[in-house]
């Protein structure tokens, strides 16, 4: 791929943005993410270590921010007047919005970061040379870069036996980042091939909605209509490639579908459901 | 064969003078039918010279292939079914080898890890990076279930990354199997459509 593919690339993106990019999309994986079911139990971070082989970095480097968890569960405090501070937060587990206009797939100097046609942004951990712009210009901050090699700290022996082998263990110097656990979606989309059939809603279950005790997270393809995913969307009248919309009752309790940053225009693929109070 | 006995010959005295001639003719049209593909395969080109694997029995691929012409999914029988082909068990070996050619001294050394309940130590041969994802399975479906492909003559797809196993003893790589390798025959067939996405093989 080379500096004018990119580019012609991207600028076919921006040219198509409002009619909902160039692409012509086999699947478009997405999320909705009730947050009033979230409980903050983590078990969707846990999940995630143990399904994408993530480094476990130790306590320093955790505090030194060099944490590699693609699915971090985000706490919030805007309850004021409690009797103890830890009352009342609110949690937001975050990871890669797999945006439809991904800000970090331009400034890849090497094209490591690229959408597919699953509407995903891909790593290709291979191509990728380390060079952080990605991350920078991420404004969700959910890419994380292995500045030092954790296979002998993470899994020290036999630990290794764990780890997934249908993803490769990240060395040092390249950025890695929640892929929609593509993985499995890869393994599901094999499996409808051999069976000469369309990939079925429900089929497809990242490691984080598997691992919900309260199943906040529901995952699916918002090009098939019937799925779970498109109709809470609809539902909830988040819609891609707009970014700014009027809702049709406002006061309406149910109607509380948004995605985060949507104003940049980055069209993430996550639906977040917690109504948004703009009185704090 | 009888409704094209009919359609070709109405008659039916004529039809049953010439009933091997017919029964011949409509053979003949029946393998005609099942060689013609769908479609193209445009199959991937390079060479490599592997090194010598050494094997714990040193086995021959030609006896089995091209003597007694054993088909490739035999015993490599996961081949159709998962992302690998896989070594066969031992059993499998056993199978035959209980009664055929006891006498040989590979045979017997095949016995021996059998009664000892152990597997030869097989080395891998062609072996790709943990970061590829490649599966056996859909790569069979495309190029010969698919295209209805005479499933006994499969060799010939697996020659496409494999070489030509049926004249080799031990296997040995004889193709890159690099990235090239696997691009190009991509692009050369892209519309019996192999993905060129980097998603699809790099994991």
């Amino acid at each position: 791929m080379s500096l004018d593919n990119i580019l012609n690339h991207w600028s076919d993106y921006r040219k198509g943005a409002e009619e909902g990019g160039h692409h012509d999309y086999e699947h478009r994986w997405a999320m909705a993410i009730n947050l009033d079911l979230c409980i903050g139990c983590n078990a969707c971070s846990t999940a995630c270590y143990a399904e994408n082989n993530l480094a476990v970095v130790g306590k320093e480097r955790f505090e030194k921010g060099q944490a590699m968890h693609w699915m971090r569960i985000e706490r919030y405090w805007d309850q004021q007047e409690l009797e103890h501070p830890e009352q009342g937060a609110s949690f937001l587990p975050m990871m890669c919005q797999q945006c439809g206009a991904a800000t970090c797939e331009p400034v890849c100097p090497v094209a490591a970061t690229y959408h597919t046609p699953d509407g995903l942004n891909a790593q290709v951990y291979n191509r990728c040379i380390g060079s952080r712009y990605c991350s920078n210009n991420c404004p969700f901050r959910v890419r994380y870069f292995n500045f030092y090699s954790y296979y002998e700290s993470s899994w020290p022996e036999p630990m290794e036996q764990q780890l997934n082998p249908d993803i490769s263990v990240r060395d040092k110097g390249v950025m890695e980042k929640c892929t929609f656990c593509m993985q499995r979606i890869r393994s599901v989309k094999d499996k409808a091939f051999m069976e000469d059939r369309p990939v079925q809603d429900g089929e497809m279950v990242p490691a984080c909605a598997q691992s919900c005790p309260t199943s906040a997270i529901v995952f699916g393809d918002t090009m098939d209509e019937s799925s779970m995913v498109s109709k809470l969307w609809k539902k909830h009248q988040v819609e891609r490639g707009v970014y700014q919309k009027t809702k049709l009752a406002k006061k309406d309790a149910d109607l509380r579908g948004y995605r985060i940053f949507e104003e940049l225009n980055v069209d993430p693929s996550v639906m977040y459901l917690e109504r948004v109070r703009e009185d704090i | 064969m009888v409704v094209m006995n009919r359609l070709i010959n109405p008659g039916a005295g004529f039809a049953r003078a010439g009933l091997a001639g017919m029964v011949f003719l409509a053979m003949l049209l029946m393998s005609s039918m099942a060689m013609a593909v769908k479609y193209d395969v445009v199959p991937p080109s390079g060479t490599h010279t592997g090194e010598d694997v050494p094997q714990p029995i040193e086995f021959p691929h030609d006896i089995h292939v091209k003597d007694n012409d054993i088909n490739c999914m035999y015993c490599h029988t996961y081949a159709r079914r998962s992302k690998v082909a896989g070594i066969p068990p031992t059993s499998k070996c056993m199978g035959c080898h209980k009664v055929i050619a006891t006498d040989k001294p590979r045979i017997q050394q095949l016995t021996k890890y059998w009664e000892d309940k152990e597997s030869p130590p097989w080395k891998k041969v062609h072996d790709l990076p943990d970061f590829v994802h490649f599966t056996h399975e859909k790569h069979l479906k495309t190029l010969a279930f698919d295209r209805d492909f005479p499933v006994e003559d499969v060799k010939e797809i697996c020659a496409f990354c494999h070489g030509d196993v049926e004249n080799m003893t031990v296997a040995n790589k004889v193709k890159p199997l690099n990235m090239g390798f696997c691009v190009n025959c991509h692009i050369a067939n892209k519309d019996l459509g192999a993905p060129g996405d980097c998603w699809k093989c790099h994991k």
